[in-house]
């Protein structure tokens, strides 16, 4: 316990006098909320990557390979295609963020759709559907120090030391902002993606070599992927990967990341530049997954495959570097989404009705993350029985925001009226349906509650869209966005 | 937007990821084969290389726009 907490305490250390080195940017709301657009490819690479892959990854999408098998490849085809969409989009979102002063995705809501109430909306879904996540991030470092606390220390006290370390974490997030964020997940995003894929691909090989384990010698059953006449039904995989795929920009902490780069180049390069590490992450830990199924302790406890494998192949040592490695992934994913939280309380909720100057903004902002951080401390100590289906079920309303998002970034015809209407009744159905049929939906085919909502949100758009006419300024002023973004 | 005439290749790419990642017969076929591709089963082959696709193509697309001086600072 000693040597693991110790890692644990030493790599807390280093993040710490890195962020002390950090100095406080705060003469402009863009300054902390983006950190004024200001960082090149590999803060913006490092930063997409430790705030899209969270420590859950090893647990929860390790825990998958291990127990069902070659369908939990479908994280490593969405992650990829949402990076895809990020390419696409990059010049037309930067651009607006960078003329307008976008701070948040609200903000392009409101500016695409010239509304106030669009602003108040998105703002809502985002931060109604992150907090879940937060509190379940919060609790799988509990899972975490449990492990390596080798017994010493209970569930609920590993929760609450779990807590502890990332509230104390957050103390950084508020004060310095954005620019905290960017530069600390580079450090966190090195410790969990490059060390961490060679980690991966040193067990790997480990199990190969050491416990003669290959794919081939793993069930049939293992490779299966839902077809016709499946239980999960033959749409289920494109559901998950579509879904998936959109729905990675719809989260604000995500999206905000198009808006911290100091130029278009700085995205396509960061995109360069984090494919092939995502690629070699998520195979890496995916085919650790399936391998390590073999090995009977992880058959009885996929979920802790990461730790398992780990003390196995190393002891204590190597026990604790995978801890070290879990929580560099989930500070970065935490603390994306406090930041961008707060700043939503600022800028899109309350700033949205009482005028606010750069001062109030970012107390307001601080207040908010400190809001935000004690709340979802006090939810992740607690025993929420339904905390996980509350994930699953914002997680399928929080998608509905992709086709306005998206329509409005790539089609000049859609309105407020339509954007408003479509993302609001599309949020309704998918929690309507997902509350009516928990998992699935047995007349969709093996559709999620997510993509069925999401067919009728598009359908509203687009008829709305068409139906209802703009005003000549209005049809002006869409025009002149969008003559900014065509070259 | 990309402008230059490789853009239609780039998109044509993008297009092609998007199109073997989610339409269902393709993955129904790989999960239907019961043979080892290099030694790996053809489910696991199909999603490596779909994702080595898409990382080809997001690199090729950033090359090329670099290359051309098709890319805005």
């Amino acid at each position: 316990m000693i040597i693991s907490f110790g890692l644990l305490l030493l790599f807390f250390a280093m993040l710490v006098v890195i962020l002390q080195r950090i100095q406080a940017h705060d003469h402009s709301f863009s300054s902390y909320a983006v950190g004024n657009r200001s960082f090149s490819a590999r803060y913006q690479a490092m930063s997409f990557l430790n705030t899209w892959y969270p420590g859950a990854m090893f647990t929860a999408f390790g825990g998958m390979a291990a127990a069902s098998g070659v369908i939990s490849f479908y994280v490593l085809s969405y992650s990829l295609l949402t990076v895809m969409l990020m390419y696409l989009m990059a010049h037309t979102v930067w651009i607006w963020g960078d003329t307008f002063n976008l701070n948040t995705q609200p903000d392009l809501f409101a500016l695409r759709f010239n509304s106030r109430l669009i602003r108040t909306v998105a703002a809502l879904i985002g931060i109604i559907s992150g907090i879940p996540w937060l509190v379940l991030g919060m609790q799988a470092l509990g899972e975490m120090f449990k492990y390596l606390s080798l017994g010493a220390l209970s569930f609920s006290q590993s929760v609450m030391l779990g807590v502890a370390v990332i509230a104390v974490r957050q103390f950084w997030t508020v004060k310095i902002g954005m620019r905290g964020v960017v530069i600390s997940d580079y450090f966190q995003g090195m410790v969990a993606y490059v060390l961490g894929s060679l980690t991966l691909l040193a067990l790997i090989t480990w199990l190969i070599v050491s416990k003669g384990i290959h794919l081939a010698n793993l069930p049939i059953e293992q490779f299966d992927l839902p077809g016709i006449g499946s239980a999960q039904g033959p749409l289920y995989l494109f559901s998950l990967i579509l879904t998936g795929a959109l729905g990675g920009w719809c989260w604000p902490y995500i999206f905000v990341r198009l808006f911290t780069a100091k130029g278009v180049n700085s995205l396509k390069k960061s995109a360069a530049l984090a494919t092939p590490l995502s690629m070699l992450f998520g195979a890496a830990l995916l085919i650790f997954g399936m391998l390590g199924s073999a090995l009977p302790e992880v058959k009885a406890h996929p979920n802790e495959v990461w730790f398992i494998v780990s003390q196995q192949a190393g002891g204590v040592w190597l026990l604790g570097l995978a801890g070290v490695i879990l929580l560099a992934a989930s500070m970065g994913h935490i603390d994306g989404n406090i930041q961008a939280t707060g700043a939503q309380l600022a800028n899109d909720l309350l700033g949205n009705y009482v005028n606010l100057d750069t001062r109030q903004m970012i107390l307001f902002s601080k207040l908010g993350m400190l809001a935000i951080t004690l709340l979802s401390s006090w939810l992740a100590c607690l025993q929420l029985p339904a905390l996980f289906s509350l994930a699953v079920l914002a997680y399928q309303g929080i998608i509905q925001l992709a086709v306005p998002q998206f329509l409005g970034i790539f089609w000049k015809k859609g309105n407020a009226t339509a954007a408003i209407s479509s993302m609001s009744i599309g949020f309704i159905s998918a929690i309507w349906l997902e509350i009516q049929f928990p998992g699935s939906i047995p007349w969709a085919y093996g559709l999620t509650s997510g993509a069925v909502a999401l067919l009728l949100n598009l359908f509203i758009y687009v008829i709305l869209s068409w139906g209802l006419s703009q005003s000549h300024a209005e049809q002006q002023r869409v025009a002149a966005l969008f003559r900014l973004v065509h070259r | 937007m990309m402008s230059h005439p490789h853009t239609v290749i780039i998109r044509g790419w993008f297009a092609f990821n998007a199109i073997v990642s989610l339409t269902p017969p393709v993955y129904w076929f790989a999960s239907q084969l019961q043979t080892d591709l290099w030694g790996m089963p053809a489910t696991v082959c199909y999603f490596l290389l779909i994702s080595f696709s898409i990382t080809a193509s997001i690199v090729y697309a950033y090359l090329d726009q670099l290359r051309n001086g098709t890319l805005e600072s």
